[in-house]
């Protein structure tokens, strides 16, 4: 009776038992099995953190390895306000001053907020406010203040007397409710220099894989142009954290570092950009132009060493950016007047239509033809080639337009770059306009060759006289020499690049020799004539036309040259758009241009002429025995 | 029987202990041995940590102090300070400029050369 009792009781609970164990067989099959990759998904998402790192933005260099544009590292200040509780008063009142921000919107920022937000199931779910930005791009020093700030901060209250969650509290205010993300700040240490060259960034939020990481972005200039290469690659690090969010070394899962952007070296030269910006600024103050631009190029390559325009703008200020600092050079197009007439007389040389001594009757200022009559603004008479050139006689520049053609003529343009863009690396450059010969007009062939009816940049004309300065061969701008990496090494490098033979040795001489006439006595602009230096150049002065009139009393006047005339090392550009006191191009450009060629020769160390020396010291030669062959 | 149970009480049997004893010891030392590894893994893990934070501010000190360097060494700095200073600088002139002219190298003959005659082979390319 017992035994049949005990054994009934004995399985009664052996069947309990496996009942339990089955269930919770069951149970481990659902959690392991049938919800494996829900849980396995979740306990990751408990215990794996992401940590995202922003690839610090690379620097934008000059020829000689100084900083242009530079990335700083900085830090965004965060609070938690749920860690804050009633203490937000005190907090503000020391973070304020540090921050320098208003105490009583820190205070409010600081203030425990609960927000409303609905769920996936659309049901209302409230939420603590534990994320605050309150001051971006602060330097590390500042940062470094705050901490010791929150950490030595008091509260007024013996917290020793305190209840452990009361103790608690105070310490999360001091060690965890202020906190910071890292940041970084782009900074151009040379202020204005070349700021329309290298252009200003933006800092934008993007979004990946839901965290918000802030990335510069470029907006102009080389900045813009060359982003892909400046911006690098972000780092990420998938890890695991303790209870007090350290990261556990030993469960670091990815580490992938970032890859921080290559630095852009220009072929701009801070000296001599310096240079020409100091003689812009002088000439802008002493004739009051609306705008005033400079360049400065190798013939020889297309580098470009220096490019400024005035009014420009302080890149590190966003607010001194407008419309009016805009980069000239490459945006506006002008008539350029007599600077164009390089065009058609070294074309008619080439094209062996005159010879540099043949004679023009320059009709004495006075030259009627398609119904429209041509002005000079000296009276001449007969004229040589090569002193149409030194007179920048129109009208002698339209005999030689008209004797060329009109497709020859348009042909020359075109293979000197005109109406097309010249394909240096910046944004917003203009075409410029060239019609073909079918929309000319009957006197097109006479305004062409004096430089109106067609719009050029200011760079367009320079490198049309650079092509002179270079056999008559058409170089590519370059602005970019090279792409490297953070620790020197070059990825890219850019070489100089011919686009196109426009003239001939012979012609190119010819040219030359009558535009060496420019910068003496008798030509249009003595005063750009240097020292110890034969120049070669041409002035222009060009009406400016509005609503397709010309304006009497507003001109773009420009000077445009090259030294030593016979090994050109330099070619230069002055344009100035409405001056106020005096509009001759070789008056006001003049000497603008020899300004900027004598310090630049003097910087680059460009052997003078020799036959232009006086009380030349003889060059020592050193004789180096150890290099006897 | 008696004496048996006798001799086995005087018997000390220091095999068995010694066996559970070293037993004990090799799973109360692996035990051991696996939290200090642990706690040495956590700790090293912190250093490591540290050292990549100290290698980070390092390494952006650094840079922060190149850039000072290069700011300071730019012409646009020099030039600023030069004319602060009042130094009276001012660019060379092309006529105080000495320059220093190579001298071409001679050639010599070749019979002067001092270089070791190679011996002239079928293998040599």
């Amino acid at each position: 009776m017992t035994n049949k009792q005990q054994i009934r009781r004995a399985l009664f609970l052996l069947a309990l038992l496996l009942l339990v164990f089955a269930g919770l067989g069951a149970w481990l099959v659902n959690l392991q099995v049938l919800r494996h990759e829900e849980l396995s998904a979740k306990a990751e998402q408990n215990t794996q953190r992401e940590f995202w790192q922003a690839p610090r933005r690379g620097d934008i260099l000059d020829a000689n390895g100084n900083v242009l544009a530079t990335s700083v590292l900085v830090k965004r200040i965060c609070a938690d306000p749920s860690l804050v509780g009633n203490q937000s008063a005190v907090a503000a009142r020391v973070l304020a001053p540090l921050l320098q921000l208003n105490e009583a919107e820190l205070a409010q920022k600081l203030t425990p907020r609960v927000t409303v937000k609905k769920n996936q199931y659309g049901r209302p779910v409230t939420n603590e406010l534990k994320y605050v930005r309150l001051a971006a791009r602060v330097p590390e020093e500042t940062w470094q203040r705050v901490v010791a700030t929150m950490t030595n901060l008091t509260f007024g209250v013996d917290e020793k007397h305190l209840t452990r969650t009361n103790r608690a509290f105070f310490r999360n205010l001091r060690q965890s409710a202020i906190f910071a993300e890292p940041d970084q700040m782009r900074v151009y240490p040379n202020g204005a220099l070349a700021s329309q060259v290298i252009g200003f960034p933006s800092v934008e939020e993007s979004n990946i894989s839901g965290h918000l990481l802030s990335q510069i972005t470029g907006r102009d200039g080389i900045e813009l142009a060359m982003d892909k290469q400046l911006d690098g690659v972000v780092g990420w690090r998938v890890t695991e954290t303790d209870r007090a969010q350290r990261e556990l070394v030993a469960l670091r899962d990815e580490d992938v570092h970032a890859r921080d952007g290559l630095s852009v070296v220009l072929t701009i030269d801070s000296a001599v950009q310096h240079i020409v910006e100091v003689a812009l600024a002088d000439a802008l103050q002493k004739h009051t132009p609306r705008s005033i631009t400079g360049i400065v190029m190798r013939p020889k390559t297309g580098e470009i060493l220096a490019m400024a325009s005035l009014p420009n703008y302080d890149p590190n200020q966003p607010n001194t950016i407008t419309p009016e600092t805009r980069n000239r050079v490459i945006t506006d197009v002008f008539e350029p007047g007599s600077t164009f007439k390089i065009v058609v007389v070294s074309g008619a040389l080439n094209s062996g239509t005159v010879k540099l001594n043949d004679e023009f009757n320059c009709e004495h200022g006075h030259f009627a033809f398609a119904g429209k009559i041509l002005h000079d603004h000296d009276s001449q008479g007969i004229l040589k080639t090569w002193e149409i050139i030194e007179h920048s006689s129109n009208i002698g520049a339209a005999k030689i337009g008209i004797k060329l053609g009109e497709q020859g003529l348009y042909d020359y343009a075109w293979n000197y770059g005109f109406g097309r863009k010249t394909g240096i690396p910046l944004p917003g450059e203009a075409r410029g306009f060239l019609y073909p010969v079918k929309q000319w007009s009957k006197v097109s062939i006479a305004q062409i060759p004096m430089g109106h009816g067609v719009a050029v940049t200011r760079l367009q004309i320079l490198f049309a006289m650079a092509a002179i300065a270079n056999h008559g061969w058409l170089m590519r701008p370059m602005l970019v020499s090279r792409l490297q990496a953070r620790d020197g090494g070059v990825v890219q490098r850019y070489l100089p690049e011919r686009v196109r033979q426009v003239i001939g040795e012979k012609a190119d001489v010819d040219i030359i020799e009558a535009l060496k006439t420019v910068p003496t006595k008798n030509g249009t602009a003595p005063d750009a004539a240097m020292k110890n230096y034969v120049v070669a150049g041409k002035t222009g002065t060009a009406q400016k036309a509005e609503g397709g009139v010309y304006v009497s009393g507003k001109f773009v006047s420009s000077f445009i040259g090259f030294f030593p005339a016979d090994n050109p090392e330099l070619c230069i550009s002055v344009v100035m758009d409405e001056p106020k006191e005096g509009y001759y191009g070789g008056k006001i450009c003049g000497p603008v241009f020899r300004d900027i060629a004598e310090r630049c020769a003097s910087y680059l160390n460009i052997p003078p002429d020799a036959k232009l020396m006086t009380n030349n010291p003889s060059a020592l030669i050193v004789e180096n025995a150890a290099r006897k062959l | 029987m008696a004496k048996n149970r006798k001799n086995q009480a005087a018997a000390i049997r220091f095999g068995p202990a010694l066996k559970a004893s070293f037993l004990c010891l090799l799973i109360g030392g692996s035990a051991i041995g696996y939290v200090w590894q642990k706690s040495e893994i956590g700790r090293l893990g912190q250093q490591i940590l540290e050292r990549e934070k100290h290698l980070t501010q390092t390494q952006n000190e650094n840079k922060r102090l190149g850039d000072q360097i290069a700011i300071l060494h730019s012409p646009v700095m020099l030039d600023r300070r030069a004319k602060e200073l009042n130094l009276g600088l001012v660019p060379a002139q092309p006529l105080q400029v000495v320059r220093i002219m190579e001298a071409v190298p001679v050639l010599e003959k070749k019979g002067s050369r001092q270089f070791a005659q190679r011996l002239v082979t079928r293998l040599t390319p």
